[in-house]
């Protein structure tokens, strides 16, 4: 009997659809049911079914073309031995029409088409993305509504590894119109990699994921996936991609008594390892599922693997909280829903989390404990296993205890303060121009105020106890407060206002370097007669600093922040324009404060009007 | 003596007792049909020997639906309920929930700091709630609701028999109180259903329980399993995540929540399974499910595979909730003694609600059943039509309840709700009466009031006939679902197309807009 699948009506304004994606090939047997094709309408990808019992006689519409609502796009016979006399039927009927017998191949089924098996002699992974010659499918951004072009990934909802099987949610993608879930409609296998991220965004009908058919196949998909997706492809730990992993059984914990299954922590999850690092797994009896990846796209390497064994107490006893006194039956995992969920993300081995829960169990938040996850909700008062804050009293370091008694010594110094805000338009504009030729910001702003106390010598001078006078400069030596871990220290740009940013640059680099080894000579960090301090960097407004025994000034610098000025040439009368506050702090006795406003407004000038001749 | 003997018996449904002899002869005569017949009043009924026109044996949704129908129509009624009034429903179902998800519900909303946070709203220091108080309103709520029905059965006149009616022999019930038997010219069989527990699940309502017993909220479990992923595992999974428990649904099929439309489950299990504390076993029976004792000895769960009956997994869980569904409540109440015999203890029937002697089998005259004991639609609502259309064919006028027509809805917030037939049943009926299927789909994300409200996700399918432009489903997930279904259950009873459907003007800005969208894509309009 013949029987027409017709081109199904997927929406009141479908007119015509394109058939995506066959699901049965001609000759297979199809029941009421099951799904036959993917057919793209003007609103979504939609599978249709099949409505009877048969044998699929014939394909009349193939992969990627279009055809109108009605039209037959296949042909269904009762039974295998009356396909011949189906066909036969059909093409009496319509002679004339051409079916698609010989219409070459299809120009391009965007979805989930099975990349053949290309024998490509795959160069190092380093050139041009070759696929791998495993058998693999791609999933592609799905054109959800006529007018969608591209798509953001909401969320994946499998995980690389994850085993998949047709009609499996695999991602939910945001269209121009809605949230769609999109299903696997191909092959069962495995999500081997992502390629767009969740919140990426990609064209209609660029590659997302790729689902390999076989687990072994993972890895050499994966990095054919970091090549598609621009990431840096993984060199030697690749291996080899047409070698099939040793798919060793999982690693079980001692065997003898009733253990758990080793299935029970890892529920459907597949790890993704090097063939060595599986086999190292498979000798030391390390569940691989348990062990963080550290390779490309979190795979697991044979270094990950050693880690992991000599890190992990590997206690398969359920921990129990203190106060019950229950022990878990065997192969009870002892872990909510939530924690589960959580560890296997986190790659956490349940068994070794102290829990904290009803009867032992280990909760979300212990989970979170450990990995060192900030809570949503405060956590409750007495819970077991925080990391506790420091408490008692830690003895200063040498520079710390140096930087102590520097700053009891400033105490007997009378200063003052003095701010002023600088327009940094044109500053930063050099800046932008200079960073090209490796000039640092703190070179630049040395130089500015190196140049501005050339003007003013009171600025770079200091209080001469001894004979009770100024004590003047001859040269400027700038230091540059830099913060040490556990300290700070001030290393000195000697003459830096006869100096080239270039020059103050380069040694500024080598300053930095020697203070933060240790290595700088004393002259390098005490012979400084005026100081810098910039905090901008941390989006700090402005400051004020402690001025330094043996300096006249230091200058603190905050961030160059965004500010609107009144600006009677502009539009609304108001003009954007970038600003840095300096506030100087400095010694009253030889210098005062008429003295500092004046040397900011030359600092300012030379910033704001000078900074291309000047510096 | 049942009233069905006299042949000559005049139908006067409209009369109230006590005008019955003077404006008896001007009354239009209605002819009777076979199998009804009633009297219209008391004295009437006294005058044929029979206690009441009409027995109705439970007092739950549905036996109360048809004692209120049937003191309209004249007739004198009593209502034999054996344990409380207002059933199930009232008591331990749609209402006493209803009151745990209000309460639950906002606790939910309230923890939700990035959705307030959207709003400019902020809540210090957390939230938090007082079991027993929940609990309370819950008890509470279905205490008030149940007097009331109580109250507004008295205020029509409707005898309430403190007792459980059996049945005893033609037109006979036998009050299991009292010991006394009561004459009645028809019998409406309400007895309602029970939860169903499976073989090999011990419950002790404390920590292993059905819906009655997870009602009393005694306490919040840290991990709760509910079997069953049904509306009342839903709903309950929604409460006690909401309460800060985590769930484990143990499915014996191969998908989450398998009666539902699967597009609609999908979109479910995004927006109310996946992103919550919860998990799922598929596919796994509980075999075996020992009560515990709290904060001593936790419960066990063994779960075997559905095909092999090969032990999978055994959880250790604080609670057990055991939702597989109800089986109706018809045991010891003389069914084989007046001949019915009843499929796996549903009481068979026919489009009038008219009992019969078996499935297929003759009508057994004068007997009723409505609601869960007949398996038709375990719904309360469904209940009360079947109560009143077995009035209404107890007066004469023969009446079949539309059951496709009847809406449904899950109260998760946010809500599902559901007329019709699924996307899944539509295909195969469409294909086997040959008519053309129709769907329209629209989203709450492209509605203003949800949007304004923060909660965009959900949509609305309608599945139409295209040939008649009749709708034969819809469903709903999204916010207040249930409150939107209802002029799509009015559209399917009154096969209103979608072409009429898409004219009908819908208040702006409201989430009705939502199947107004649906609506004017079904015809090829654009809402917006």
């Amino acid at each position: 009997m013949l029987a027409e699948i017709a081109m199904p009506a997927l929406s009141s304004t479908m007119k015509e659809g394109r058939l995506v994606e066959w699901l049965v090939s001609e000759g297979d047997a199809v029941s009421a049911g099951d799904p036959l094709a993917t057919i793209e309408s003007d609103k979504a990808d939609m599978e249709l079914e099949s409505f009877e019992d048969g044998v699929l006689a014939k394909i009349l519409v193939q992969e990627g073309e279009m055809a109108a609502v009605g039209r037959p796009i296949a042909l269904t016979a009762e039974s295998e031995a009356e396909v011949a006399a189906v066909v036969a039927a059909f093409e009496a009927a319509s002679s004339s029409e051409a079916s698609s017998e010989g219409a070459a191949a299809p120009a391009s089924a965007p979805a989930s088409a099975p990349a053949s098996p290309t024998p490509s002699s795959a160069p190092a992974a380093s050139s041009a993305p070759a696929p791998p010659s495993v058998p693999f499918e791609s999933i592609f951004m799905p054109a959800l509504s006529s007018t969608m072009t591209e798509g953001k990934v909401v969320s994946w909802e499998v995980s690389p590894g994850d085993p998949i099987a047709t009609g499996d949610p695999l991602l939910t993608v945001e269209s121009d119109k809605a949230d769609m879930e999109v299903e696997h409609l191909g092959v069962d296998g495995f999500l081997a990699a992502v390629i767009v991220e969740a919140d990426g965004t990609a064209q209609v009908g660029v590659p997302l994921a790729v689902i390999a058919e076989n687990e072994a196949d993972i890895p050499a998909l994966q990095a054919y996936a970091e090549s598609l997706a621009g990431a840096p492809a993984p060199a030697a730990a690749a291996p080899a991609p047409s070698i099939p992993a040793p798919s060793p059984p999982p690693a079980t914990p001692s065997s003898t008594s009733p253990s758990p299954p080793p299935g029970a922590r890892t529920v459907g999850g597949r790890t993704v390892a090097s063939p060595l690092a599986r086999k190292l797994a498979e000798e030391r009896g390390v569940d691989l599922s348990l062990v963080s990846g550290s390779g490309p796209a979190g795979r697991v390497t044979v270094s990950d693997v050693e880690a992991f064994k000599s890190a992990s107490p590997a206690s398969p006893a359920a921990a129990s909280s203190p106060g019950s006194s229950h022990v878990p039956a065997a192969g009870v995992v002892a872990a909510t829903p939530s924690a589960r969920a959580a560890a296997k993300k986190a790659k956490l081995d349940l068994s070794s989390l102290p829990g904290t829960g009803e009867f032992g169990r280990v909760t979300l938040r212990d989970v979170q404990l450990a990995t060192g996850e900030a809570s949503k909700f405060p956590p409750p008062a007495a819970a077991a296993g925080r990391a506790p804050l420091p408490s008692g009293t830690v003895p200063y370091s040498g520079m710390q205890r140096a930087v102590a008694s520097n700053m009891e010594a400033t105490l007997s110094v009378p200063v003052f303060r003095v701010s002023r805000l600088v327009n940094m338009d044109r500053f930063e504009a050099l800046y932008a121009r200079l960073k090209l030729k490796g000039v640092s910001l703190s070179a630049l702003l040395t130089k500015a105020v190196a140049v501005a106390a050339e003007r003013h010598p009171i600025m770079n001078s200091a209080h001469d106890a001894a004979v009770g006078g100024i004590k003047y400069n001859a040269d400027i030596n700038v230091a540059n407060a830099v913060a040490l871990e556990g300290g700070l220290i001030t290393p000195v740009s000697k003459n830096a206002n006869l100096r080239s940013v270039e020059d103050l640059a380069a040694e500024w680099k080598e300053l930095i370097s020697k203070a933060k080894t240790n290595t700088l000579r004393p002259d390098e960090y005490n012979s400084g007669t005026i100081a810098i301090t910039n905090l901008g960097m941390f989006g700090v407004s402005d400051f004020d600093a402690v001025l330094p025994v043996g300096m006249g000034t230091i200058l603190a610098l905050g961030g160059t922040m965004d500010a609107v000025v009144p600006d009677p040439g502009a539009v609304l009368g108001l003009r954007k324009t970038r600003q840095m506050k300096v506030t100087a702090t400095c010694d009253h006795r030889p210098i005062y404060g008429s003295d500092t406003a004046v040397f900011l407004k030359t600092l300012a000038k030379i910033i704001e009007d000078e900074c291309e001749t000047v510096l | 003596m049942s009233p069905r003997l006299l042949p000559l018996l005049l139908l006067l449904p409209l009369i109230s007792p006590f005008s019955l002899p003077s404006v008896l002869p001007a009354l239009p005569l209605h002819s009777s049909s076979a199998s009804s017949s009633a009297s219209s009043s008391a004295s009437s009924s006294a005058l044929f020997a029979v206690d009441f026109d009409v027995a109705i044996l439970g007092c739950g949704v549905g036996g109360h639906a048809a004692a209120l129908h049937a003191s309209s129509q004249g007739l004198s009624c009593a209502v034999f309920t054996a344990a409380d009034v207002g059933g199930t429903c009232v008591n331990r179902g749609c209402v006493p929930s209803k009151a745990l998800l209000a309460a639950s519900g906002r606790v939910r909303d309230m923890q939700d700091a990035d959705h307030l946070g959207m709003f400019g709203i902020k809540v210090e220091g957390g939230v938090t709630y007082e079991r027993e108080k929940i609990a309370k309103h819950a008890r509470d709520l279905a205490n008030n609701v149940k007097g009331n029905l109580e109250n507004s059965l008295k205020a029509k006149g409707v005898e309430l028999i403190h007792g459980r009616g059996v049945l005893k022999g033609e037109g006979e019930v036998l009050d299991e109180a009292s010991g006394r038997t009561y004459t009645a010219g028809s019998i409406i069989l309400a007895p309602g259903s029970v939860p169903f527990v499976p073989p090999g699940v011990t419950v002790d309502e404390k920590t292993v329980y059905t819906s009655d017993g997870a009602l009393n909220l005694d306490f919040v479990p840290e991990w709760v399993a509910i079997i069953g992923s049904g509306y009342i595992g839903l709903e309950f999974s929604d409460v006690y995540t909401a309460l800060g428990s985590e769930v484990t649904f143990i499915e014996a099929l191969p998908n989450l929540m398998p009666t539902f439309d699967r597009e609609i489950a999908k979109q479910a299990e995004r927006m109310l399974i996946r992103p919550r504390a919860i998990d799922s076993r598929l596919g796994v029976f509980a075999s075996e499910v020992t009560p515990g004792i709290p904060g001593k000895k936790p419960c066990t769960v063994k779960m075997i595979d559905a095909k092999t009956k090969e032990h999978v997994e055994t959880l250790e869980v604080d609670a057990v909730m055991v939702a597989t569904g109800r089986v109706p409540n018809t045991n010891n109440m003389g069914l084989e003694d007046v001949g019915i015999t009843t499929n796996r203890g549903f009481v068979p029937v026919n489009e009038n609600m008219q009992v019969l002697t078996e499935e297929g089998g003759d009508v057994v005259p004068d007997v009723y059943c409505i609601g869960d004991a007949n398996g038709k639609m375990m719904l309360a609502h469904a209940a009360s039509a079947q109560g009143i259309s077995a009035v209404e064919n107890i007066v004469g006028r023969t009446h079949a309840v539309e059951h496709e027509a009847i809406p449904a809805a899950c109260f998760t917030h946010p809500e599902i709700a559901m007329v019709g037939l699924t996307e899944e049943q539509a295909v195969e009926r469409s294909g086997k009466e040959g008519w053309k299927l129709g769907k329209s789909q629209a989203s709450f994300k492209a509605n203003s009031k949800a949007l304004a409200e923060g909660e965009g996700a959900g949509i609305a399918k309608v599945l139409f006939n295209e040939d008649t432009g009749k709708v034969v489903g819809v469903h709903i997930i999204g916010i207040h679902a249930a409150d939107l279904i209802q002029e799509c259950a009015n559209a399917v009873a009154c096969g209103t197309t979608v072409k009429e459907l898409s004219m009908l003007v819908h208040t702006h800005p409201t989430l009705c807009e939502v199947l107004d969208e649906a609506f004017k894509g079904a015809v090829g309009m654009s809402a917006h």
